[in-house]
């Protein structure tokens, strides 16, 4: 299998930027990491010739999720995360499991795949080539309604998260006092749908 | 000044700065060259690219001219906008003002770069620089001719197949600029006034793309060069999208953040905004993104719905001169100077509108408009009606909202404010 320099490149920019969003201290610090993870995700797209995937990739995920991402982050003053300190001592063991079995499934993967032989033409995974395989009723038209009921139950969930005084008064319990501190569910799916 | 956004001061400490912060700079500082990459990978039509080094001149071109746009554009609004205001404008450097560009530039670089002792320096630093490149990064998607026009090579520097879609990726990433700007100040003007325009972008970004997807619908490609050239053959698109073409302009002002929606930096109410704390040249890198932004967006709008660089087909008619209007580049230019001028103009004419204004015009006007007229388009292609069908639909549209117009103005009141606690600024 030969690899060139622009595959190593691309492999060593996400696991440095992977590893950077996980170990910056500074949680707009290790965001922008991210964005910069995604960007090169999109690159990789498009050396697998799959531009129309890389794109929406930076617009959903580097534009709009991050852009969430940043603003909880900087409205919840969430900036300095406390250095050093293991929230979840517990999980350190089934973490280190988990990680060995990902990396044993990983080498199988890359010892054991076979390429298709001929894979079909995708036209840069275009619009005009993904749009029939989406919206056609013989592929994948009912999972995306699917998909897109699941997100609309999701954002109905969040409004009434947002807006609890009207569902509570009739029910008479108290509203919950951090409820309206948490908005962002909502802009979250609704970027999820964008 | 307590900050807002720390529960300690977010000082610049030693330990603070993990040594991965540094490659991070590097890993956003490669980013201009993924549009290089896409150049090369980006499948034209036929399959002909330009070598390597005509690319690298094009886009050394390419961004030598839109600073010396920038520069120049400064001069041109400031005395456009002092004759509507009936003064002056500067003509003092130079004749007629004309060195005024090059005078601010030497006045931008050499004041004192003032970084406040509590700002986070990188992010501080990085802020302008994601600005200033990702708005260069859009604007050699534009043509400006045919094919071989530009002394043998093709006028443009990048023919991607999935086009506006990469205009859309890298002006949402050019947010970002704004976004880190306000944070990385550790001030709570500048935080507030950073978390407000970016909202606001975000917002106008939605309107932007709804407005687009009618054309894209009604071309069925996403490039720009097969919407020139669908035109050539059907006629400008705003002959039959006319709301979209409306829609896209008043979204893409607000994403240049031109009056009637520059919230971003409103000086006179808010200090300034997301650049209260900026100075020097990494101010003027802001003003030159803003810029470039703007002379993007003049030139995206003709290429889309006014014909691109192709001349009205009329003109071709007239005998004899005819052809002398055929020159290549004149129309493209002539085209972005018209919509910049128009920019000026709506700059010297309108006010700014009131941060609970610009979102409820944004999701409560622009966007189910554009969404309406998506699904009408969508169902003329669907249904496979003839053009004209839009053409009239358009013409109806505007005939609505003259009427509509006229009878608002009929029966002004004033604006209604709806102040709900937690929403707005």
């Amino acid at each position: 299998m030969a690899v060139n320099f622009w595959e190593i490149l691309g492999a060593v920019l996400l696991i440095g930027t992977s590893i950077m969003v996980v170990r910056l201290q500074n949680a707009v610090h290790a965001a922008i990491a991210l964005i910069a993870n995604f960007l090169v995700i999109a690159a990789v797209y498009v050396s697998l010739e799959a531009r129309f995937v890389a794109m929406t990739q930076i617009i959903v995920y580097g534009g709009a999720i991050v852009v969430l991402f940043l603003f909880v982050i900087m409205l919840l003053s969430a900036a300095k995360a406390s250095v050093g300190q293991d929230l979840l001592p517990g999980l350190q063991a089934p973490a280190l499991v988990g990680a060995l079995g990902l990396a044993a499934v990983l080498i199988y993967a890359l010892t054991h795949f076979q390429a298709p032989a001929n894979p079909p033409a995708l036209n840069g995974g275009l619009a005009q080539a993904l749009g029939p395989l989406l919206y056609s009723p013989e592929r994948w038209l009912y999972a995306l309604l699917v998909v897109g009921f699941l997100l609309l139950v999701a954002t109905v969930a969040a409004v009434v998260l947002v807006e609890p005084e009207r569902i509570t008064r009739s029910t008479e319990h108290p509203a919950h006092p951090s409820a309206g501190a948490q908005p962002t569910p909502k802009n979250e799916k609704e970027a999820v749908r964008r | 000044m307590k900050p807002l956004c720390c529960a300690e001061g977010r000082g610049l400490k030693a330990e603070s700065y993990s040594l991965l912060s540094r490659p991070l700079l590097f890993a956003l500082g490669s980013l201009p060259f993924l549009g290089l990459g896409m150049a090369q990978n980006a499948s034209a039509p036929d399959n002909t690219t330009d070598p390597l080094w005509m690319v690298g001149i094009k886009a050394f071109l390419v961004v030598f001219g839109l600073l010396t746009a920038f520069a120049y554009m400064t001069l041109i609004e400031r005395r456009l906008l002092a004759r509507i205001q009936i003064r002056q404008g500067p003509n003092r450097v130079g004749p007629d003002g004309l060195l005024q560009p090059v005078a601010d530039a030497i006045k931008s670089i050499l004041k004192e770069d003032i970084v406040p002792k509590a700002a986070d320096k990188v992010v501080f630093w990085l802020a302008p620089m994601i600005s200033v490149t990702f708005a260069l990064l859009t604007f050699g998607l534009i043509p400006f001719g045919p094919k071989h026009a530009f002394f043998g090579f093709d006028p443009w520097l990048i023919n991607l197949d999935v086009g506006i879609l990469y205009v859309f990726a890298v002006s949402e990433i050019a947010v970002y600029g704004i976004f880190l700007a306000g944070w990385a100040s550790n001030s709570k003007y500048s935080l507030l006034g950073s978390l407000r325009s970016s909202a606001a972008l975000i917002s106008y970004e939605l309107a932007l793309g709804m407005s687009l997807l009618a054309p894209v619908v009604l071309v069925g490609s996403l490039n720009l060069q097969a919407i020139v050239e669908w035109q050539n053959t059907n006629g400008w698109l705003i002959l039959y999208l006319l709301p979209a073409f409306a829609l896209f302009v008043i979204a893409g002002m607000a994403e240049a953040a031109r009056t009637p929606f520059d919230l971003p930096e409103a000086e006179q109410e808010l200090v300034g905004g997301y650049n209260t704390e900026y100075s020097s040249i990494k101010w003027a890198l802001f003003q030159m993104a803003e810029y470039i932004h703007l002379i993007t967006a003049s030139a995206l709008i003709p290429t889309i719905f006014l014909g691109g660089w192709r001349m009205p087909g009329f003109l071709t008619a007239i005998p004899f001169i005819g052809g002398f209007f055929a020159l290549p580049y004149l129309w493209m230019f002539a085209k972005i100077a018209l919509f910049l001028f128009f920019f000026i103009w709506v700059r010297g004419t309108f006010f700014r509108l009131r941060y609970d204004q610009l979102m409820r015009f944004g999701w409560g006007r622009l966007l189910p408009m554009a969404l309406g007229w998506f699904l009408i388009v969508a169902a003329v292609v669907a249904f496979k009606m003839p053009l004209a069908v839009l053409g009239w639909l358009s013409a109806l549209a505007l005939i609505v909202f003259s009427v509509y117009v006229v009878m608002g103005a009929r029966s002004s009141q004033p604006a209604r404010r709806v102040v709900r606690p937690g929403v707005g600024d």
